[in-house]
């Protein structure tokens, strides 16, 4: 666990260096995206509730459905679904990336005319 | 909704829909037994993400959820967003490293993790209290449709809803039954989804896709008969919607039969794209399910009842109430009632197998009797599931609440205890066994303050209050388990050395 004398530990905000700070980026971002999608369409609906009576909540028509029925009821479970798209792409993408760079430091790190 | 007599024809849909789960059982086991070795039952990432919302379906989602809508309209969008969400954090915070981990069972988890068998004792009590809670739940749901199948009153559905539950497990177990999670994901979905077809059909509207469709209700209501759903808000603040709906999420990412569903994923990446398929097919019920409750309420405003305050204790049974007043066929009526019954006995008796088998393998050996052996333990784990099914069929007697109301509170004590264990065990590694019983403890206090303190000191009611005390109880007690991990010994270097090695992606450094 000790590397040079400094001791190692996992702790998601000083993620280690290398292919888990890249992971963790991802995450922060994909949270704070749902974070931000569930508690501002909120906001945004209360915000309508109060200006003008709820004029716009029975106006406002979206795939048949009132606005906020539709941004709550449909709109983000999809957008989960497609942040969770979005993290797997990425991760396979990653993970793909990272065993190309072992098989290349696996060739490369064979010393001239040692057999494998 | 106590109908007359016995409903022959829908009786019958649910004896052939749990023949067909049992024939399927027993075909799966011999598969498997054929296969074994080889591949195994794994049918891929679609495969496993309808297991996975298979084993999420229960009564909360088929009748819960549409009865909340019913009664309470917008407010319902916090189960949701909540039960939706909490997908998002168990694949990107948990999914992979679980899988990692190798363990079986929540209490394993910790136990290994914090390398406490105290801590893994504690797991288990939480857990069995979880699935108790779950499953009175579970149980309200089944004895409500029993009530309806049978004509009985609702104390006698219970009575008779515990028998069937019990008879049902003892004989699937006998038999050596396997759980076909993805045709009954299917067949469940068929079973909600296609009488939600046949009523918008019948009501003029886009039957295609249902989900949709049943916005024109929404509009016929506001129209004809004056009912509008645009103070989404008006029944709770807006803080105490957020906190619902976070609670749900943290709870979902705590709940151990979900967790444990990522031990059984054949690789990591599997496990990912088990979760987002899962997701997709949790989000086609979700989708589905605020339907029956505007539709339940047209027929209301159609029969005179535009503005009377439904009934509490029949809102659960809006899915029937509302395909019934249709004039449904009655084979349509049939399929919702054995879908419901299905998710609802599947439900309850994976939740009481689970509790059973926590005290048996987690509490017995090491509290009661340490010489125990493996007969030993198969015969707790029987006694345990009786005494379980007592437990819950005694709270489920009386009418303590709607179905999703309940399930929430255990979504609570989920959220404030295993969740918080599990994050920080995979996160960050300076959490010891000190801290993350310091934590729970905390948590268990948070999720149950406002029955104890509610009344002396109204501020606990407001910030904790019983289905929704994870919004600010989870980072309450994260931060607990962080100073009390900070101040007492570090995990072993084996631990440290584990998390840095074969749990996250460090490349091996």
């Amino acid at each position: 666990m000790s590397d040079n004398g400094v001791k190692r530990s996992i702790n998601i905000f000083r993620p280690l260096q290398g292919t888990m700070r890249g992971e963790v980026q991802v995450i922060a971002l994909l949270l704070a995206a749902c974070l931000l999608a569930v508690v501002g369409t909120q906001v945004g609906i209360w915000v309508l509730e109060e200006s003008l009576d709820g004029f716009w909540l029975t106006e406002l028509i979206f795939f048949n459905l009132p606005i906020h029925f539709w941004i709550s009821g449909q709109f983000l479970p999809l957008l989960f679904i497609v942040l969770g798209l979005v993290f797997n792409l990425w991760m396979d993408r990653h993970e793909l990336r990272r065993m190309e760079g072992t098989i290349r430091f696996r060739a490369t790190g064979r010393k001239k005319g040692e057999v494998p | 909704m106590v109908a007359k007599g016995v409903q022959f024809i829908p009786l019958l849909m649910v004896a052939g829909m749990f023949l067909l789960f049992i024939v399927s059982g027993l075909g799966s086991k011999m598969r498997q037994t054929s296969d074994y070795g080889f591949s195994g039952s794994y049918s891929g990432r679609v495969g496993s993400g309808a297991a996975i919302a298979s084993n999420w379906m229960s009564a909360a989602s088929i009748l819960g959820l549409a009865g909340l809508f019913y009664l309470k309209g917008y407010y319902a969008m916090a189960f949701v967003i909540g039960w939706t969400g909490g997908y998002v954090l168990l694949l990107v915070l948990m999914a992979t490293q679980i899988r990692r981990f190798g363990k079986f069972t929540a209490p394993d988890f910790v136990g290994f993790r914090y390398e406490s068998a105290t801590a893994r004792t504690v797991v288990a009590l939480i857990s069995i209290v979880i699935s108790v809670i779950y499953c009175v739940a579970q149980f309200r749901g089944i004895a409500l449709l029993i009530s309806w199948l049978f004509g009985l009153e609702y104390k006698e559905a219970v009575l008779t809803g515990a028998a069937l539950l019990v008879a049902f497990v003892v004989v699937s177990g006998t038999l050596g039954v396997i759980r076909n999670q993805r045709l009954q994901y299917f067949v469940l979905i068929i079973a909600f989804v296609l009488p939600l077809m046949f009523i918008n059909r019948k009501l003029g509207y886009f039957w295609v896709l249902p989900q949709f469709g049943y916005g024109e209700a929404i509009t016929t209501l506001q129209e004809q008969f004056g009912f509008f759903w645009s103070e989404p808000f008006a029944s709770i603040s807006l803080f105490q919607w957020l906190a619902l709906c976070f609670t749900l999420m943290f709870g979902t990412a705590g709940l151990p039969h979900v967790l444990s569903r990522f031990y059984l994923a054949p690789s990591m990446r599997d496990a990912r794209w088990g979760v987002v398929w899962g997701l997709f097919f949790i989000s086609l019920i979700y989708w589905s399910a605020p339907a029956y409750g505007v539709l339940a309420r047209l027929f209301d405003a159609r029969a005179g009842n535009a503005f009377k305050l439904p009934d509490p204790t029949q809102a659960d049974l809006v899915t029937l109430t509302a395909a019934t007043q249709a004039g449904l066929p009655v084979w349509v009526v049939g399929l919702l009632v054995a879908g419901g019954m299905a998710a609802a006995f599947y439900a309850a008796g994976g939740l009481l197998q689970s509790g059973a088998a926590a005290f048996a393998y987690d509490i017995y050996p090491r509290l009661i009797r340490p010489t125990a052996t493996d007969s030993d333990k198969v015969t707790v784990a029987k006694g345990v599931f009786l005494v379980l099914a007592g437990v819950v069929m005694a709270f489920s007697l009386n009418q303590v609440g709607l179905i999703a109301e309940i399930a929430a509170v255990a979504f609570a004590l989920a959220g404030n205890t295993i969740f918080p264990a599990f994050l920080l065990g995979i996160w960050w590694s300076r959490t010891n066994a000190a801290g993350v019983l310091a934590g729970m403890l905390v948590g268990v206090m948070i999720t149950i303050s406002s029955l104890l303190l509610g009344d002396l000191v109204p501020l606990v009611k407001v910030l904790f209050p019983l289905t929704s005390s994870a919004f600010i109880g989870a980072p309450l007690v994260i931060l607990v388990m962080i100073v009390v991990s900070l101040l007492t010994r570090p995990p072993s270097d084996e631990m440290v050395t584990f998390l840095i090695r074969d749990v996250h992606d460090t490349g091996g450094k």
